[in-house]
């Protein structure tokens, strides 16, 4: 029997998008004052039965994923490639759980993690060192997983002499050097990458 | 479908669907806790950052408020204090559980909007946000307690008993701030008037509760319709503890006070865990 990981059935979401109405010749400003009553009024009237505010006179429905399935087998390393706007990310953050599917279903064995952003969670004002238990704790990693790795996370992203210093001071590319270092030493059962890969100089790379 | 597994029981499955509420998201609560304790401590550190008095604005502000109050309230209005307990003190012991409150309220209502980041790029139980802001108030708060021991020596008061059951008052202050700081962030997060609405309500709290005055000086009859406001029930709890015997409580105001905590934590909860979901499509 065949080791399915990830199982995706008929996965769809939909996203609601509104549209500025056309408006022929020029506009009084009576028709601004009018224009603007309604909008409050509408918007009250979202907020009442707990709507979100969606600007525009009209609303789409846009489907960025329609009757996805697929099956992930163990040890498979694969890659979804699309035009912008093909549903990519989006199918990334379902399976991360950051976003629920509008349809369908997804079955996923073992542990999770998600990198969808290197750096996620870095705090300008804290240091490097502090900065590393951040992201890395928001990753998902354990505080003794993360000290076990710490060396090597500091050896890997060679910003040693900056380690106390706060990351707002550090140059864009050290910056994202010891963010990819932090999400490097991830080691979950599943991780979904979302092109966080294009960074550093010719030598990190 | 679980039937196209094998039954392992090493490896959690998760199942996604939509409107799926989480079974085990109170065991997924605890298991990351190290992210509630080191979003706390991010809070904690960041808060006083490239400031010069730093951690000493814990204890200026409440300070201040409580000198104005003591002499708008007890010299120039002559309003009466609680027993024989000194005006200062009595205005203290209501400052330290009001800035409690409000502190955390307001930054449990602006965490989720000010993690942003965090909510659109990785999963956590979100609730974490919210919670870790009340351990920012609460350092807040305990330094502002060597204050109110400054005072107590100053005036030469030896609190009773009674100052050991604080800390069930400090919770409670806690859990008021909690309930209604979910449903806010959460409310916030599709309606971003809810953060314009807070400063407010923070504002007209603090002369709406009994912080300048007792709350012996409001009128029997009216007693109890007062203590639907819930922060009367934490204040009153904390001046007990602090002034002892001169401050006894009035119960079915305490009772009540009560009640409407736990209906907005309540509140709070549900509200929030039934958004969730939706906090990274809507942020």
């Amino acid at each position: 029997m065949s080791d399915i990981v990830i199982k995706v059935e008929n996965l769809g979401k939909m996203y609601t998008i509104g549209h500025q109405a056309e408006r022929g010749g020029y506009t009084a400003l009576r028709d601004v004052l009018m224009e603007n009553a309604r909008t409050i009024w509408s918007k009250t009237k979202d907020l009442a039965t707990g709507k979100p505010i969606i600007q525009g006179d009209t609303m789409e429905e846009v489907w960025a994923l329609k009757d996805v399935s697929f099956e992930i087998e163990r040890g498979d390393a694969v890659g979804i490639i699309g035009r912008n706007g093909a549903g990519k990310s989006t199918l990334l953050k379902i399976l991360s759980r950051i976003t629920e599917p509008t349809t369908g279903r997804v079955t996923i064995k073992g542990r999770v993690a998600s990198l969808l952003e290197v750096g996620t969670g870095f705090h300008p004002e804290l240091t490097g060192r502090e900065n590393i238990y951040l992201n890395g704790t928001i990753l998902g990693m354990t505080r003794e997983e993360i000290k076990r790795k710490f060396d090597e996370i500091v050896a890997f992203a060679e910003v040693e002499k900056y380690l106390d210093t706060p990351v707002k001071r550090y140059s864009s590319g050290m910056y994202v050097r010891l963010a990819f270092a932090v999400a490097a030493h991830l080691e979950p059962e599943i991780l979904v990458v979302d092109e966080v890969l294009a960074v550093g100089d010719a030598e990190f790379q | 479908m679980s039937d196209s597994f094998p039954a392992d029981t090493q490896e959690p499955v998760l199942i996604i669907e939509p409107g799926r509420m989480e079974k085990n998201y109170w065991a997924d609560l605890w298991r990351y806790r190290d992210l509630f304790l080191i979003l706390a401590w991010r809070d904690v550190s960041v808060r006083y950052k490239q400031t010069i008095i730093g951690i000493l604005w814990a204890i200026i502000r409440p300070f201040l408020t409580m000198v104005v109050f003591t002499v708008i309230f007890g010299r120039i209005a002559k309003l009466p204090s609680d027993g024989t307990a000194p005006y200062a003190l009595m205005v203290f012991a209501a400052m330290l559980p009001w800035s409690l409150f409000s502190n955390a309220l307001s930054e449990a209502s602006n965490s989720l909007i000010s993690n942003a980041n965090l909510i659109g790029k990785v999963y956590f139980p979100r609730l974490i946000i919210p919670a870790a802001t009340l351990v920012a108030a609460l350092i807040d708060f305990l330094i502002s307690f060597a204050i109110l021991i400054g005072m107590m020596v100053y005036y030469q008061f030896v609190p009773g008993g009674h100052m050991l059951l604080l800390p069930c008052f400090i919770i409670l202050a806690l859990l008021a701030s909690l309930g209604p700081g979910l449903w806010i962030t959460a409310l916030n997060v599709k309606y971003r008037d809810f953060r314009y609405i807070i400063p407010f309500v923070v504002q007209f709290g603090l002369y709406v509760s009994p912080v300048g005055f007792s709350s012996k000086v409001i009128p029997e009859q009216w007693r109890l319709l007062y203590s639907l406001n819930p922060v009367v029930g934490v204040i009153d709890g904390f001046r007990w503890c602090i002034l002892g015997g001169n401050s006894p409580i009035y119960m079915p105001g305490f009772l009540l006070s009560l009640a409407i905590i736990a209906f907005f934590l309540y509140l709070g909860i549900t509200r929030f865990r039934k958004m969730e979901k939706t906090f990274a499509d809507l942020i």
